[in-house]
């Protein structure tokens, strides 16, 4: 059997990586002395693709909202029942999640990994939908729509999505709408699924106290030996390079009001590690400018304008890039202003490297934290697994990244022009 | 690999020093270690809220880190260590916790040694707040009481917790485990900077101390450990009282809140009348595990999956002070029938319905999730501290061994023993 075996010792990490005949990938990373064994099942579908060409086709399948995320739901019954049962039966957690971009299947268990990781591989593989039952989730969907509904949070978020895009379908719920999941049959269900879940879209990986070559030998006994296919072209819609809205606001009821800005970023077209590069950079000049050591934090959180649960992302996939910062705050607008502020005077005054440097170091010690936990390696893996990078280029990434290079991506991303703000209050 | 060698994980007790009981977890799988200093008061009324107060003004500034600012930077310098502080309740406990996580020393970059920084920042960050005029710092006291006002007023902003808590504490309203860990929004509005400095002093005087460490130690890292320890000053620990776990109900109470919301939640609140140290207690986390503990449950299988009734319904338990609660999320139409639904799986245990399935699952289910917790040093912690509050002494391992010497018997006895106390319902105006 071939596989690649990566090792950081430095960080006492390895990675075994392996591909199956299909195209599916796999990657073990050990964690000896661990009780968990987490493994995943994932597909590189999300939310976000609703417009593709299949592979042999030449016209365009337009489906529904929210599908992606509606076939999650219906994998899991099978012609014998549900799988949930016989992950039960073996004590074992199995869950599963779509995002804008994959759908990750997964377990967490302590014993019987052999047992339930021959059910996650082949439950995946096995859809059993019919049309009675798509009729029945859509009630069970529908109570999970207006879960999403009822909570600030998610729709500030939404929200702010709204503000940067006119188009693009990342501003969509993961679940869509009542009306969208409304449209969805069995029918399209299965094509999306014939589309997305052949095994060279698809990654597995295991991390926990596991024997590598046994993982890669279930992998061979349980995947279906099918040829690849071409890759799947996912058809977005053109987006303007400015911001569709400057500002979104909802009542709710909430005490104080929710909100978040940030920034659309049309540098998205980027492979590999200058992806990690670039995520990285923004994300440090975030702590720069508005991170708990700054000035501008403290003169906010003295002002009572942010409290703790004022937070910053960045997010970066194939056809859109958005920044976030955002918490409780009794005037959002004030705080927006004052980052204003900061990122023009930054701009006139220049960075200074001696933070860089700090954060840089700081950043890092943070990044080894995550691999305390197998969970957290995981998600990191699969989400970067689709990218061409693994979660240990990061440390690369950390010993070369430059203040010039922060400098370059300053100007890129905070643009002041593609600033939106979205705000959650109660109403007057 | 370089570390093949992984260390049994037991809790050893270091030490006690001043009634400071030091405790070690010793591992070496982690990246980073951790230090875990825990208060604890009763749940009182007139304490509560200034209990709740007082870490938030500590964590603003100490002795040499006066502002948020300068505490960040060196938090940074530290390779990005992780301070915080939280207030938890525990039965008819509240619990005041001071964490640090710092990088383990074999991750450093120049062989630096992390843990005396780390303890005598905590330690700083304690007993050496940033002081004006001999009191706490007024603007800091009253930048934190509107932050914690404002905490106390967002509650509602998570739906789903929302509904357990306000059932829990509408249920035991005449009691200490009603109050929220936080106080009110009022409590908090009323207290001054010299009452809050004042209470602190005491507090910290006198509140049972426990300080819980993950990771390696060196001898020279516990030789600085009892000397600092040796400084602080302490009189003889408070003696708490325990939380009272027996209770009859005559009646069941029912209560409704209205809010805008698209989901309605109905929450069951119970008396399980039955103490962690009482041998029923294993018994009783079966149960639970039957009734709504995971996806084989009789709530998840029935009301969920079968009826399509609830998008989420669970059972949990607060071990401290004996009770139960069944969370569910429901269309605002069907709370009577999801009522009578829920109320059904109850008789059927207590009828001796179980099926092997239902059974094994749960047991199987239980230990997954106990070994589960020792990859996590933060939840190891919480459960050593958690056996010193209800004064048990079991270790993860002999928790297993109880729990799988329960039987379908033991659980059925369980059953008669457990009283539904309160109905709550969250619901829309419409």
């Amino acid at each position: 059997m071939k596989f690649e075996t990566m090792e950081y010792k430095k960080y006492n990490e390895t990675i075994y990586k392996y591909e199956h005949s299909s195209g599916l990938k796999c990657i073990v990373v050990p964690k000896k002395g661990y009780y968990k064994k987490h493994a995943t099942f994932s597909t590189q579908y999300g939310s976000v693709d609703n417009e593709f060409i299949i592979p042999g086709e030449k016209t365009k399948t337009i489906v529904p909202d929210g599908i992606a995320h509606f076939l999650e739901h219906k994998l899991f019954e099978q012609k014998d029942g549900s799988v949930m049962d016989k992950f039960a039966a073996l004590g074992s957690r199995p869950n599963a999640f779509t995002s804008f971009n994959q759908t990750v299947y997964l377990f967490s268990c302590t014993d019987l990994f052999r047992e339930n990781f021959d059910l996650l591989l082949n439950f995946v593989q096995n859809p059993y939908i019919t049309e009675e039952s798509v009729e029945r989730e859509k009630g069970i969907i529908g109570q999970e729509i207006n879960m999403y509904r009822d909570d600030p949070g998610w729709r500030v978020t939404f929200n702010l999505l709204d503000a940067f895009y006119e188009k693009h379908p990342v501003k969509f719920d993961i679940a869509g709408s009542i009306e969208s999941i409304s449209k969805i049959t069995k029918d399209t269900l299965y094509k999306c699924y014939e589309t997305f879940y052949h095994p060279s879209n698809m990654v597995v990986t295991v991390v926990g106290d596991v024997d590598h070559i046994q993982v890669f030998e279930q992998i061979e006994k349980n995947i279906k030996s099918t040829p690849k296919t071409s890759e799947i072209e996912r058809i977005f819609p053109t987006e303007s390079d400015s911001i569709n809205k400057k500002y979104v606001e909802q009542n709710m009821p909430v005490s104080t009001p929710l909100f978040y800005t940030g920034f659309k970023d049309n540098n998205f077209v980027l492979e590999g590690l200058e992806i990690l590069k670039y995520e990285l950079a923004v994300k440090l000049l975030m702590s720069m400018i508005i991170g708990k050591s700054s000035e501008l934090y403290t003169k906010l959180y003295d002002k009572g304008l942010i409290n703790s649960t004022f937070e910053t992302d960045f997010s970066i996939e194939k056809s859109y890039a958005y920044s976030m910062l955002g918490g409780e705050s009794v005037n959002p607008e004030a705080v927006k202003d004052s980052i204003t502020k900061e990122i023009r005077k930054l701009r006139d005054n220049g960075l200074d490297p001696q933070i860089f440097d700090r954060l840089l170091k700081a950043s890092k010690g943070r990044f080894l934290r995550q691999m305390n936990s197998v969970e957290s390696i995981s998600r990191t893996f699969i989400n970067l697994y689709f990218k061409g990078v693994t979660m240990f280029d990061y440390l690369g990434v950390y010993d070369t990244i430059s203040f010039d290079y922060i400098t370059d991506v300053f100007e890129k991303h905070f643009d002041l022009e593609r600033m939106a703000l979205s705000v959650v209050k109660e109403s007057k | 690999m370089t570390d093949s060698n992984v260390l049994e994980e037991k809790l050893n007790k270091i030490t006690e020093i001043n009634g400071i009981r030091v405790y070690n977890i010793k591992s070496n799988r982690f990246k980073t270690n951790t230090i875990n200093v825990f208060f604890q008061d009763n749940l009182n009324t007139d304490s509560v809220a200034l209990n709740a107060l007082f870490p938030s003004v500590l964590r603003r500034g100490c002795k040499g880190l006066p502002t948020i600012k300068d505490i960040n930077l060196y938090l940074e310098e530290l390779y990005g260590a992780v301070f915080d502080c939280g207030i938890v309740k525990k039965g008819e406990k509240q619990i005041i916790h001071f964490y640090f996580e710092y990088i383990s020393d074999k991750y450093t970059s120049d062989g630096d040694r992390n843990f005396e920084k780390a303890l005598n920042f905590l330690l700083n960050i304690i007993y050496k707040p940033a002081l004006q005029d001999g009191s706490f710092n007024e603007l800091y006291v009253e930048q934190e009481k509107t932050n914690l006002k404002m905490l106390i007023e967002s509650r509602t902003n998570d739906k789903v917790q929302y509904a357990l808590d306000r059932c829990y504490e509408l249920m035991c309203q005449d009691e200490p485990f009603g109050l929220y860990e936080y106080g009110t929004a009022k409590q908090i509005e009323n207290i001054t900077s010299n009452e809050l400095y004042k209470h602190y002093k005491e507090k910290i005087g006198t509140l049972p101390l426990d300080i819980f460490i993950t990771g390696e130690l060196y001898d020279s890292d516990i030789e600085i450990l009892k000397k600092s320890l040796n400084n602080i000053e302490r009189s003889t620990p408070k003696s708490l009282i325990s939380s009272i776990v027996k209770k009859c109900v005559d009646k069941v109470s029912y209560f409704e809140d209205v809010m805008e919301v698209n989901q309605a939640k109905l929450s069951l609140g119970f008396r399980t009348n039955i103490t962690s140290k009482e041998d029923d207690y294993y018994a009783l986390l079966v149960y639970n595990g039957i009734l709504g503990g995971g996806m084989h449950s009789k709530l998840f299988q029935n009301v969920r999956e079968k009826a399509g009734l609830a998008y989420y319904v669970f059972a949990g338990l607060e071990k401290f002070k004996g009770l139960m609660i069944i969370g569910s999320g429901i269309d605002i139409k069907e709370k009577d029938h999801a009522k009578e639904l829920i109320l059904e799986q109850l008789d059927e245990i207590q009828k001796g319905n179980i099926t092997d399935y239902e059974f094994e699952s749960t047991i199987k289910s239980i230990e997954t999730g106990v070994q589960s917790l020792k990859d996590s040093q933060l939840q190891v912690v919480d459960f050593y501290l958690s056996q010193l509050i209800s004064d048990t002494h079991d270790t993860l391992e002999s928790l297993l061994d109880k729990i799988k010497r329960v039987t379908k018997k033991d659980v059925i006895d369980i059953a008669k023993k457990i009283q539904l106390d309160t109905m709550y319902f969250l619901t829309s105006k419409n």
